[in-house]
């Protein structure tokens, strides 16, 4: 169903069949810290209940290659065209055959056939803000409501495991449209707030202070609860408990060793740190593969800068290799690891670039046709769904908008996207608006 | 049931011999009988339901009312537990009833002619036992609506007996009060509506009950004549009610498969087009009206996305099909408008779950005519487990509580209060403290909800909250002490009386208003336009001046949106630099000044508010007329009235005349300035929402909740929670000249304010109604502040000298990473939602392991000098109490510290740093309780 442009959020709707509906099971806010009165108001609309689907996969790994990287020298090249469209490069054959991929994804190449590549992604927003917006909720910007996230989605729909937060950037929230959208700041991303490729990389506040051992700690916990105490017993509210359980999962995560090693990079092996690549590709993606190892569900990850107007050469040159090596090795990881199968990875940009090279060598925004890479959790694998044309400028065939996509991911991960949440001013919205779910992409 | 038997019984054995009436019997037959002798049932082939049917009898053949031996007689005198006994379910009849029935028989079993027995359903013979329980305590007796006016015969009134007991608790009686029309020539009854029966002429209806009686005057005009139909007041209506123009489906703006219609039925004109021109033929026939896709699909006769909408034979489609049969003519140019609609009952108080009330919604034309349009209008709660509406209008309770029925028609929307009390309540008005006209209107709706208040709070946490909400700032242990020590009873008015004529007062109203003012640098960076820093600095610096002088706020906002000017030289005018786009601008105007959100207006009539597409752009067409040049200092734009430049209307592409939301087209002269036009209005009592406002935006700081809620939603559909409060609030603040620092003093000093947030029974569940205090979570600014005063250590912030509070930023960009992590307001936006107050999980790895509190409590040094000055732990621990928690510490909790120490002697200094830092991690120092 498709809504106004400046109103994409769905109103309430008076006349459906009362049978169909059903209130909100409370428990899902449970942990979450909803008061009383916004779970009446929820409860007030009657929200449907949608078909629950079984998980394929337990996490994803979303690399987001922001600038919006050029489908010819990545995912989609044509090597019959003409060398103004064909671009600088000369694509390579892959491990599936007739399909290639850009001169720069040598090692890339080698694994094509663990992937499944959609080169028929396509949108209207032209505007890097607008494309990433789709790229990252499935919705095309609204002046009316700010959309979340999918990994805010995720956080809202699933909550945490192994005391990680559910929802991580990595290296940190460079992008708005990573963030809550409508939604409290309590599904908002954990960011690491600092660079895995740096030298001295630590998460901010994970660790207490050097003079704090453990034994210390322990101590002021000990204390810390002796002083809630009389403040718990006297006062009741919503706002407490959250407090409360976000004090818990901090817990959770300061004195579980395990669960703070997931952050620790330290703890992989040199010689895997090497094959991932000592650089911010390698070593944000190993970062990331240890996140969801440890029961993080949805990892953020952003590299590089693919907004190449001029010089598309040197931009690939620059930003491709790294990104080769470490995203090829994080998939023969994950396989190796027998993770492959319930991790999905995802790449994905705001939009592609103009077919025709420019005058400073260079390509322009164009969302009418990109492409899109995916890996395991249900994924095919060696599979390309779609086509551009013969130039890269338009959808050829199985066109494929950020609403499938999205509907797509999700149902992955057992969200049923059709599932509304209440947004402010008890007004239900669709996780996804419309969109279907790819049931050709999986496995 | 029994009940209802037997008060006729009781009646009947006073009065001694008298003979049986009809409708003595008729409650024992109708209970006990005629549920399975009727004509959907018939058991033994007998029907019961008129006199003719008992004559006559069953498949025994005998009949039911021979006066000597009636078979009725017979079965109901059998002995119990025998095969042929009647009643078969729930026992034998009771002596007196058998007794009754025996001499209604012997007496010839008069019937008044004309009536049908119907069985009666568990529900409304509950619904009559309890009424008759209460019949004595009724107050007001009263016929929905008041009056009458029926023209035409296709006029049909729906009627409704609406009774108030002594309790204040309502009931629905129209059932069970008899009712008559006085001259039945001229109007009768059909069902529970009302319709005319001559031509013309005035004549009135009556009910009563108990004893008691109604009237209501009705009016008769045309009465035999009939109307045609029409497009706009009988099909439109059915589009709206049917869903048909809704949003998701052929309002949509593309429509759906392949028709659309304008959104909520905004634009009939374009609508009838639609329908009659576009696929000629098809949509509508003319030659035959019933196979016309409109008809065919509403009623499901062909497949439909949409389903079936209503019933071929009901009054929806005969209304379609009518005006199809008709010819489908369009109305003349002056057909009648709605001008209004009105809502009955309007407050309604039910008693325990599943006790049922019938709304009625009347609607107003220009031509002086009016309509009953229940059965047109679209009805939706606002609070469903309270009280659920049916399509028809039925309200059904269900927990306690209180709700809103919203019902919409036309462009209109209009709301009725349920509140819903539990039954048979063991409740008596409690004597609350009334300290000002505030505690007035809290306890009268807190009485009329039956939920009791908490106590008065004690003087410890009354002078911690009332810091923190009154100067954001947490008392010092000296305070605490002198306060807690001085014996005058008037000491919580000095010492609100003091606060305020502190500077951190005005310091904390400044920042609230830079929120909603949005002071903030680079909004426009992209633009390469102020406001920069040193503009939002001077935009800050202005409002500091007049907020700090006490400026009224009326006087403030005037200055404000009249403003022409320079950015740095009228720093003023920075407002209209925040916004760029002329629709978003008037936008922002209304929902901070108003508390109204007009967006959905912008591209259509706004569904659950009052708010037209007209009244959206005749209010935008104030902000018309913004001329701005740059300068050659790009710190410096300049904004002036360049007296052009029109409002146009979104769907009908004319200008719309400026025109004041919801009042008058102001009379505008060449020359004058349209915002100055717009301020002068705007901040003054003619316009009723700005004093409501404010008010409320003050009210919501002290109680962590707007009467209305959120501040910045206004509308039809989300009343607030006490509309006397608010309405007293907001005359006050009139009154008292916009000088907010009075209304602040009348909030803080009210009984409700400085109640306890230690809940009752009654009050747990209870946030909307002001009962108990709430426990808040300190905003980012004060809380850091807070932590830099308890822990000794100094701020430093861009722009401020080192040791400036938080509060004092001027700029909503400059910020660090706790006050981001806590919520600190954007100011990106003028939504009251951009101050968060929800917890993360980065909020609490940062108390906990982060710089805010680690490294604070080791440079502050508050414990290593306590310990230096020889203090022993109890005392430290003291110190730290009064300090962080403001109150003494309970022995056990003291006792916990000390054992600690005690433990590790050695290392004595970090175990008090630690008992710190718990104090600083726990939430009792994070809440406002």
């Amino acid at each position: 169903m498709k809504l106004h442009k400046n109103c994409q959020g769905d109103h309430p709707d008076f006349l459906s069949a009362l049978s169909r509906r059903d209130f909100l099971q409370v428990g899902v806010f449970g942990t979450i810290g909803l008061s009383l009165p916004e779970m009446l108001r929820l409860q007030a609309l009657e929200i449907s209940k949608v078909e629950s689907f079984p998980a394929l996969a337990d996490a994803v790994i979303h690399i987001y290659l922001p600038g919006g990287i050029a489908q010819h020298e990545s995912w989609d090249p044509k090597p019959f065209a003409s060398p103004d469209y064909r671009g600088p490069f000369t694509p390579i054959k892959t491990s599936v055959p007739g399909e290639y991929v850009g001169e720069k994804f040598v090692n890339i190449a080698k694994i094509m056939n663990k992937l499944t590549v959609v080169r028929s992604m396509t949108h209207g927003e032209a505007a890097h803000e607008r494309g990433t917006h789709n790229m990252f909720t499935g919705y095309r910007p609204s002046p009316a409501i700010k959309f979340p996230s999918f990994g805010s989605v995720i956080s809202h729909e699933q909550g945490t495991r192994n005391n990680l937060p559910p929802y991580v950037v990595v290296p940190s929230q460079s992008i708005p449209e990573q963030g809550t959208g409508y939604m409290s700041s309590a599904f908002g991303p954990f960011a690491l707030g600092s660079d895995p490729a740096s030298k001295d990389f630590t998460v901010r506040d994970l660790l207490a202070p050097k003079e704090v051992t453990t034994s210390r700690f322990d101590r002021r916990r000990g204390m810390l609860a002796a002083v809630d105490e009389h403040f718990r017993t006297v006062e009741k509210s919503d706002a407490i408990s959250a407090m409360d359980s976000f004090y818990q999962a901090a817990y959770g995560l300061v004195s579980s060793s395990k669960a703070r090693e997931a952050f620790d990079l330290s703890k992989e092996p040199d010689k895997l740190r090497d094959e991932y690549g000592r650089n911010t590709a390698g070593q944000r993606l190993i970062l990331a593969r240890r996140l969801v190892e440890a029961g993080v569900r949805m990892v953020s990850v952003t590299y590089g800068s693919w907004d190449h107007h001029s010089n598309v050469r040197g931009g690939f040159d620059s930003n491709a290799p790294a990104f080769d090596q470490a995203f090829a090795r994080l998939i023969t990881d994950l396989h190796d690891r027998g993770m492959l199968k319930r991790t999905l990875v995802m790449v994905s940009s705001e939009f592609g670039r103009t077919p025709k090279i420019n005058g400073t060598n260079g390509r322009d925004h164009w969302p009418r046709v990109f492409s899109v890479a995916m890996a395991g959790g249900g994924m095919k694998e060696g599979y390309v769904h779609g086509a551009s044309d013969a130039l890269g400028g338009e959808p050829d065939r199985d066109a494929v908008g950020p609403e499938d996509l999205a509907k797509t991911m999700y149902r992955c991960l057992g969200i049923n996207a059709e599932k509304r949440i209440m947004a402010d001013g008890g007004r239900p919205i669709d996780i996804v608006n419309g969109g279907r779910v790819m049931n050709d992409w999986l496995a | 049931m029994r009940l209802s038997a037997l008060l006729p019984l009781l009646l009947v054995s006073l009065a001694g011999a008298a003979p049986v009436s009809f409708d003595e019997v008729r409650p024992v037959l109708e209970g006990r009988c005629v549920e399975c002798h009727n004509p959907a049932k018939v058991k033994g082939k007998l029907l019961m339901t008129t006199r003719e049917e008992m004559a006559k009898g069953g498949e025994s053949g005998a009949s039911l009312l021979s006066p000597k031996d009636g078979e009725i007689v017979k079965r109901i005198t059998l002995p119990k537990g025998h095969d042929d006994i009647m009643p078969p379910k729930d026992g034998p009849l009771a002596a007196a009833e058998i007794d009754l029935l025996r001499r209604w028989v012997a007496e010839g079993a008069v019937w008044t002619s004309g009536v049908v027995l119907k069985a009666r359903d568990k529900a409304e013979e509950t619904a009559r036992a309890e009424l008759t329980a209460k019949l004595a305590t009724i107050q007001k007796l009263e016929i929905l609506p008041p009056s009458f006016s029926l023209e035409t015969r296709r006029d049909l009134h729906r009627v409704v007996v609406f009774a108030t007991f002594s309790d204040a608790t309502t009931r629905d009686v129209t059932a069970f009060a008899k009712l008559n029309v006085a001259d039945g020539k001229i109007a009768r009854l059909d069902g529970f509506s009302l319709a005319a029966a001559g031509d013309a002429g005035a004549t009135e209806l009556v009910a009563q009950i108990g004893g008691l009686t109604a009237k209501a005057p009705v009016a008769v005009k045309d009465g035999l004549k009939d109307r045609a139909v029409s497009f706009r007041l009988d099909v439109m209506p059915v589009f709206l009610r049917a869903n048909c123009n809704s949003g998701g489906c052929h309002g949509a703006a593309r429509g759906k498969d392949g028709f659309r219609l304008s959104l909520f039925g905004m634009d009939p004109a374009g609508d009838y087009v639609r329908l009659t021109r576009e696929m000629v033929g098809r949509r509508i026939n003319l030659a035959i009206p019933e196979e016309s896709t409109v008809i065919e699909k509403a009623v499901g006769a062909v497949p439909h996305s949409g389903n079936k909408l209503y019933d071929a034979d009901s009054a929806y489609n005969k209304a379609v099909l009518e005006w199809i049969t008709n010819g489908a003519k369009d109305d003349p140019a002056d057909v009648a408008k709605v001008t209004g609609i009105e809502i009955f009952p309007s407050q309604i108080v039910l008693e325990g779950p599943g006790a049922t009330q019938q709304i009625t919604v009347r609607a107003k034309y220009s031509d002086g005519t009016d309509r009953d349009v229940t059965e047109l209008a679209v009805f939706t709660s606002n609070n469903d487990p309270v009280a659920a509406i049916t399509k028809g209008g039925l309200v059904k309770s269900g927990d306690r509580g209180a709700a809103f029925m919203l019902a919409r028609f036309n462009v209109y929307s209009i709301t009725s209060q349920v509140i819903v009390i539990p039954q048979g309540l063991k409740y008596e008005r409690p004597k609350a403290e009334e300290f000002n006209y505030v505690d007035k209107a809290v306890n009268e709706r807190l009485h009329r909800l039956r939920i009791l208040p908490s106590e008065l709070c004690d003087d410890e946490t009354f002078v911690r909250r009332v810091h923190i909400d009154v100067v954001g700032l947490y008392p010092k242990p000296d305070e605490i002490r002198a306060f807690v020590a001085d014996k005058s009873p008037d000491k919580r008015a000095k010492l609100v009386d003091a606060l305020l004529q502190r500077k951190e007062f005005t310091e904390l109203w400044v920042m609230k208003w830079s929120e909603l003012l949005q002071i903030r640098s680079g909004i426009n960076q992209g633009n390469n336009a102020p406001p920069f820093y040193k503009n939002a600095l001077l935009y800050y610096n202005w409002l500091a001046d007049r907020i700090g002088k006490n400026v009224p706020i009326d006087k403030v906002v005037v200055e404000l949106l009249s403003s022409s000017g320079g950015t740095v030289s009228v720093p003023s005018v920075n407002y209209y630099q925040n916004e760029l786009d002329r629709l978003k601008l008037s936008e922002n105007v209304a929902q901070v000044f108003m508390g109204m959100r007009l967006q959905c207006a912008q591209c259509h009539n706004h569904p659950f508010d009052r708010w037209t597409m007209d009244d959206y752009y005749g209010f935008n067409a104030f902000f018309a007329q913004i001329g701005r040049k740059t300068t050659d200092d790009p710190q410096e734009v300049v904004v002036f009235n360049s007296h052009n430049g029109e409002s146009q209307h979104f769907l009908t592409k004319q200008n719309v005349k400026p025109k004041f939301l919801g009042a008058e087209e102001p009379d505008l002269k060449p020359g004058d300035d349209r915002r100055r036009v717009l301020a002068e209005w705007l901040a003054s009592p003619r316009n009723p929402y700005f004093a409501r406002n404010l008010a409320n935006i003050v009210w919501a700081h002290f109680f962590g909740v707007g009467v209305v809620d959120p501040v910045d939603d206004v509308r039809i559909s989300n009343p607030p929670s006490n509309p006397e409060l608010l309405d007293e609030l907001a005359k006050r603040l009139t009154d008292y000249n916009y000088d907010f620092r009075r209304i602040v003093r009348d909030i803080v000093l009210s009984a409700a304010y400085q109640r306890s947030s230690k809940p009752n029974e009654t009050n747990a569940g209870d946030r909307l109604n002001f009962a108990r205090s709430q426990v808040r979570r300190v905003r980012a600014e004060v809380l850091l502040d807070a932590i830099s005063q308890i822990t000794e250590t100094p701020n430093k912030f861009q722009g401020l000298p080192l040791g400036a509070r938080a509060v004092q930023i001027a700029d909503g960009a400059v910020s660090n990473y706790f006050l981001t992590t806590f919520g600190r307001a954007k100011r990106e936006s003028v939504a009251s939602s951009e101050v968060k107050t929800d917890p993360s999980l980065s909020q609490a790895l940062h108390l906990m392991n982060g710089d805010a509190l680690n490294e604070r409590i080791r440079r502050g040094k508050v414990v290593e000098t306590l310990v230096a000055a020889g203090k022993k732990d109890p005392e430290i621990v003291d110190e730290l109490f009064m300090r962080v928690f403001g109150r003494r510490p309970l022995p056990a909790e003291t006792a916990a510290v000390v054992k600690s120490v005690a433990a590790e002697p050695e290392s004595r200094l970090a175990v008090l740093e630690d008992a710190f830092w718990a104090l600083m991690n726990s939430k009792e120092f994070y809440f406002n309780h």
